[in-house]
């Protein structure tokens, strides 16, 4: 039995694929079955290598090929379907980025796997491969039994595994070929507008606001914090649909997943929806009118008041020093 | 061109939501549904937006029939809704929902679009907000062979091809695929429409077209489940959270940033 862990491009420019492994070593181990880890798309060899080193992973398949340059969804379920079809894996798994969320069940249709997204840990049982995943936007919890030989496709989620290191010895890398010369991409990109500036996943503190701050003019409160803080601003998906903020401001599980250090929610209620992109921040301080509102459950520090106001007094505080 | 939409019923979300935060949802004696009575039953919001998707084509001149289809017989609501917003023909296909996963929902409604006419364009929602899985469509491009383009925020069609504008965690992005092609919608699309009296009207007389597996052609083989849900549970959120308070929101706010200093939260 062989478990996969698959990531596209380079493994150092995002912190997922350290969870990925570790997951996937844990899997491994609850079953004595091999690990591999699929580096699908041009990756530096020397970070593979440390990356496998670090994370315990004894072999790395190399799939490098010019047409998967660039999210290339087509390319990418072919890379992956000829090399499941070459040495069927029980189990692939995939960190789950906004890309692999299109290919992971594409490439469960393609090769007749069994498919589960959002999974927050995945285990070994007899015959079946049991996967809890999060539901309701994270209000809930559901378990789910994967049965058939697979491979079954899982997408994990960021931010549910802590890594965790494991000495391993030097690993192999394979260089594995895959033919893509019939693939041609079928959706073709005509106008893409790039989002300039600093991300808002790599942000050390984040000032986000929400339907409390009570109207779009009022947005710029959560800005000048932001601004005063070194920070970025951020949004919860209603102000977004409202036009108060630009939807790449948007937090949560269908926005931003975010991990600053520091993350200071103004007017947020804390719907389960919201906080599955920012419950990873070490330090959240929140501010709302409601002494009962939900995301003082999650929150470090928390302050019952016009969230206006403290945005105002919190920005003289800041620029007063 | 026809444009299928696959639509589905859910649980409010925001009452779950309620409940949850409250401490109160109620996870069945089977350990893996939610039993509360009080919480309604709607039609998963990006599906609305699907077909509001679908409506919006059809408002910028391109002629089209409008097909919104269900799996599980206890849709009725969802396309009733579905018929009062414009849909011109709507479709059950009669399963024990209870025993259908992902793929077997794929492969009913792949088997849906070849069995009624075939379609130009496939919409449906980003995910669905109960399970959140949001691999469905995905599933169903692959049974036709066709394209998926996700997280939709604006699609235009011409008679052979559909360009869309995607929100990607990059920016905007504007994609075209030949048809057909499956797309997917996100909130970003906005609001979809109210249904009109003369829309509610309609949709009384509008009958759903009522499939089973078998006029869809398949056998009880394809009907398999291969994912079960076994268990369902409310996870726990730590909460140690230190209240401040104080004179006034200047004082609070003082308070807070030099706590967060102690804490080496900020510099
Ligand atoms: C499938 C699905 C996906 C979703 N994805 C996302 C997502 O990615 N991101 C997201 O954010 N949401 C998402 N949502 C929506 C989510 O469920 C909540 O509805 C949303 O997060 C609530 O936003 P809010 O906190 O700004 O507004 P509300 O819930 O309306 O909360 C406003 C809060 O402000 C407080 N308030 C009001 N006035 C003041 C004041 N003057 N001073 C201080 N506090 C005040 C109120 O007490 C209240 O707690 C999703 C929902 C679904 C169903």
């Amino acid at each position: 039995m062989t478990i996969v862990a698959c990531t596209f491009g380079d493994p150092t420019a995002s912190g997922e694929v350290e969870e990925l492994l570790t997951l996937a070593r844990r899997l491994s181990e609850s079953n004595a079955s091999d690990l591999r880890w699929l580096v699908a798309g041009s990756a530096p060899r020397a970070a593979v290598e440390e990356l496998a080193a670090a994370y315990g992973v004894a072999t790395v398949d190399r799939i490098d090929d010019p047409k998967l340059e660039g999210a290339a969804p087509d390319a990418s379920v072919e890379a992956l379907a000829q090399y499941c079809a070459s040495r069927p894996p029980a189990t692939l798994l995939l960190s789950q980025t906004f890309d692999a969320r299109l290919v992971a069940p594409r490439l469960a249709g393609r090769v007749n796997a069994t498919v589960m997204m959002n999974a927050v840990d995945v285990e070994n049982d007899v015959g079946t491969v049991r996967v809890t995943v999060s539901a309701y936007g994270g209000d809930t919890r559901a378990v789910y039994e994967l049965t058939g030989d697979g491979p079954h496709v899982i997408g994990v989620m960021a931010n549910a595994t802590a890594p965790e290191r494991s000495s391993g010895a030097t690993p192999v890398i394979n260089d594995v070929s895959v033919d893509l010369s019939r693939i041609e991409e079928r959706i073709r990109i005509v106008e893409r507008t790039p989002e300039q500036g600093p991300r808002l996943e790599d942000a050390n503190i984040i000032v986000a606001g929400g339907r409390g701050l009570g109207s779009a003019d009022k947005f710029h409160h959560v800005e000048d914090l932001a601004e005063a803080l070194g920070g970025m601003a951020a949004a919860s998906r209603p102000i977004v649909d409202d036009g108060w903020a630009d939807p790449s401001r948007q937090i949560g599980l269908t926005g931003k997943v975010a991990r600053p250090a520091l993350y200071i929610a103004a007017g947020i209620s804390g719907a389960s929806q919201h906080m599955a992109g920012c419950s990873a921040a070490k330090t959240i301080v929140a501010i709302n009118r409601d002494p009962d509102a939900p995301i003082f459950r999650y929150a470090r520090y928390g302050i019952v008041g016009d969230c206006i106001e403290l945005l105002t007094e919190l920005t003289n505080a800041v620029k007063a020093r | 061109m026809r444009i299928v939409v696959c639509a589905k019923e859910v649980l409010d979300p925001d009452a779950v939501n309620s409940y949850a935060v409250a401490g109160r949802l109620e996870i069945g004696e089977d350990g893996r549904t939610i039993t509360q009575a009080a919480i309604p039953r709607l039609m998963n919001a990006y599906d609305e937006q699907a077909i509001e998707a679908a409506l919006r084509i059809r408002d910028a001149g391109v002629e089209c029939t409008i097909a919104v289809v269900s799996v599980g017989g206890d849709q009725a609501d969802v396309l009733k809704q579905a018929a009062a917003m414009g849909a011109d023909e709507i479709a059950t296909i009669t399963v024990d929902t209870s025993t259908v996963d992902y793929h077997v929902a794929a492969r009913l409604l792949a088997a849906y679009v070849e069995h009624s006419g075939g379609a130009d364009l496939i919409l449906c929602g980003r995910q669905a907000s109960d399970d959140d899985q949001g691999v469905v469509p995905a599933l169903i491009g692959e049974a036709l062979g066709i394209p998926v383009i996700t997280i939709a925020r604006a699609v235009e069609v011409t008679s052979d091809a559909a360009r869309v504008t995607r929100v990607t965690p990059n920016g905007e992005e504007i994609v075209e695929a030949d048809l057909p092609a499956v797309v997917t919608i996100s909130n970003e699309l906005g609001l979809p429409r109210y249904p009109t009296t003369a829309g509610r009207i309609a949709a009384r007389r509008m009958q759903a077209n009522v499939l089973s597996p078998d006029d869809l052609g398949l056998t009880p083989d394809d009907l398999q489940p291969r994912v079960a849900l076994t268990k369902q549970f409310v996870p726990q959120v730590q909460g140690n959270c230190e209240m401040l308070s104080g004179d006034s929101p200047a004082q609070i706010a003082s308070d807070l940033i030099e706590r967060l200093r102690a804490d080496q939260v900020l510099p």
